[in-house]
Parts: structure tokens; C-alpha cells; sequence
């Protein structure tokens, strides 16, 4: 089964066009979405895959709350 | 020629080094372009008008949202240093507990109400002697994922009509509702906390005009002018508070 770190990438590949990142590559703990540029429409639907993957409520709000993959993946986790 | 701090620049002096122009002008709000493209001489001066915790900021950023943050702070300052008469070294921002940043003087704050919004070449900056207001502008390009996106952020019956258009249509009618609708968000000051995919844009708007008011449900008695300032190139729209009646 797949880890919430494999589910994060995976969404995060499928989804998000972020600057110099290539698919598939490990996504660090302590990468930041937030830092990375994406778009805020981007954040938003991103957020929302991340509700219906993990079938949490999660807002934008919650999600610009962790700085890092590493937080999102322990909140997730918890 | 070297540029000026912001607060010790000759408004009336040709100045290569000022890149944002005014926009537009609604009501008390002055709108001011900002060119983001890429300039070293001029990520260099912007650079070193900000202060050590904007500095900090822009080392976590990637290359690109590290150049629009910084032209676009340092035109911020600039802006803001004119309409408030004071120093750069005396200009501050904090955020309030949603995030949106507002302006220190000598550690207080000031009588400003500010926005600022980039994507990809352009930064908008909306700028006005109190209230609240929130704008927001997007670069209008091809999105590999639209049609997850429409699901994501829009109200069902925006979702329907913007089903019955296609291609640079339906692109360009995704952005100028989606900046209607963060203008909003953001002019209301809560974050994302109030989920965008249940607010409707006006009517109007969704037809064309360029102006419509909005209530936000859970906040009936207030209204806000929103406005549709797409330019060549990019949808954006301006929320502002309207003076209670």
C-alpha cells in the first residue's frame, strides 16, 4: 500500500506544475509548497484533492497552515 | 544611474529603475501596475529596499516567486512610502491572524489599506485611504488540469455554464470568475477558511459587465463593489467594501 508521502507525490505530480521539479523525484520533508510558487488556484484545488484522497476536511486554510511536505504528511497521518 | 531608496525618490525625476505604473483609479482605490519580468538591475535594487524578515522570505522562494515578491515589495514600499510621507527604514508590515499583511510605521500601524496581488509578468497593487479591499490578478495560460479546476472552485451552476464554453473561451472566463472570486476572499480578510467553490459571482459579472455587488452570505449587511479589471493578457478583479447606507 501506498504511503501518504507516495499519495502526496502522486498528487502533486498529477496536478501541479511546479518550478524545477521533475515527477516521480522523492518530494523532501521539508519542501514547501507554499514557497514554491504555485498559483493560488493551484493551492485551493490542491487542498481539495487532499480532502477527497485522504476523505479529511481540509481547507486551504489547513494546508497553508503546514509549512512542509513533512507537516501535511504527519498531519495526515495522525 | 543609481535608483533611490523609496521615500527619498523625486517624484518628478526620470527614474529607469521604477517599474510599476498607475493602473487604474476606482473611487478612493488607485490601482498600480507592477512589471514583473525578469530585470537583474532591477531584482538587485529591489532587493535592497526590503527589510531582514522580507529578506528571509524571499531566500525560501524559488527563483521565480523570489523575483515577483521582491519587485513587487519594493514597489509596495515605494507606493506606500510616498502616500504615508515616511522612510523606508520606517516601513513594516505584519499579518493579521488570516495572513493578510498590513503596514507598520515606526512600529504602528498605519492609516493605509492595501492589496497586492502577481502571477507570472504582472503585479497589481491596489492601494486607499481606509477600508477593505482585495485584488487579485492571473496570468491567462493554458492549464493541463482545467477542467479539475472548474470542479474544484466553482458553484455548480458556474460549473454549467462555463460547460458550455471551450477552449480560450472557457480559459478566460475560468480566470475572471476565479479573480472575482479571491478578490473577494481576500477583501473579506479570512483566508481561505470560507470555501470559494460555494460563493457565486454575480450575475453580471458571469455575463460580462464589469461590475456587480456581492453579499457574502454569512455577512448580509455589508456590500462590495467588484470590479473586472482584466487587461491585455491577464483576468483580474478588485473587491472593495461599500460604505454602509
Amino acid at each position: 500500500m501506498a504511503t501518504t508521502e507516495e499519495r502526496i507525490r502522486k498528487l502533486v505530480d498529477d496536478n501541479l506544475e511546479i518550478e524545477g521539479r521533475e515527477a516521480g523525484t522523492p518530494l523532501h520533508t521539508d519542501y514547501s509548497l507554499r514557497d514554491s510558487g504555485i498559483s493560488s488556484v493551484d493551492f485551493v484545488a490542491f487542498a481539495k484533492l487532499v480532502a477527497d484522497e485522504f476523505g479529511v476536511s481540509f481547507s486551504p486554510d489547513d494546508c497553508a497552515n503546514y509549512n512542509t511536505v513533512g507537516e501535511l504528511v504527519s498531519r495526515l497521518d495522525s | 544611474m543609481t535608483a533611490q531608496a523609496p521615500g527619498n525618490m523625486d517624484p518628478g525625476a526620470p527614474d529607469a529603475h521604477r517599474w510599476w505604473s498607475p493602473f487604474l483609479v476606482s473611487g478612493e482605490v488607485a490601482v498600480t501596475h507592477v512589471d514583473l519580468a525578469p530585470h537583474p538591475t532591477r531584482e538587485v535594487v529591489a532587493q535592497s529596499w526590503l527589510d531582514e524578515v522580507e529578506l528571509a522570505r524571499w531566500g525560501n522562494y524559488a527563483s521565480e516567486p523570489r523575483r515577483r515578491f521582491v519587485l513587487c515589495r519594493a514597489a509596495l514600499r515605494s507606493l506606500l512610502c510616498e502616500e504615508l510621507g515616511c522612510p523606508n527604514a520606517q516601513l513594516g508590515f505584519q499579518e493579521s491572524e488570516y495572513g493578510k499583511p498590513f503596514a507598520l510605521v515606526a512600529g504602528q500601524p498605519a492609516p493605509i489599506s492595501f492589496n497586492v496581488s502577481h502571477s507570472g509578468s504582472h503585479g497589481l497593487i491596489a492601494c486607499a485611504p481606509h477600508g477593505r479591499l482585495g485584488i487579485d490578478v492571473e496570468e491567462i495560460a493554458p492549464r493541463p488540469h482545467l477542467a479539475s479546476l472548474i470542479e474544484a472552485v466553482m458553484a455548480p451552476g458556474e460549473q454549467a455554464e462555463l460547460g458550455l464554453l471551450s477552449g480560450d473561451a472557457q480559459l478566460c472566463q475560468f480566470f475572471r470568475l476565479w479573480t472575482c472570486k479571491e478578490a473577494l476572499i481576500k477583501a473579506l480578510g479570512t483566508g481561505f477558511s470560507t470555501d470559494i467553490s460555494k460563493l457565486y459571482v454575480p450575475a453580471g459579472l458571469r455575463l460580462g459587465e464589469r461590475t456587480g455587488v456581492f453579499r457574502f452570505e454569512h455577512l448580509p449587511a455589508v456590500s462590495w463593489l467588484l470590479e473586472d479589471i482584466s487587461g491585455e493578457g491577464f483576468a483580474a478583479a478588485l473587491a472593495r467594501e461599500l460604505p454602509e447606507r
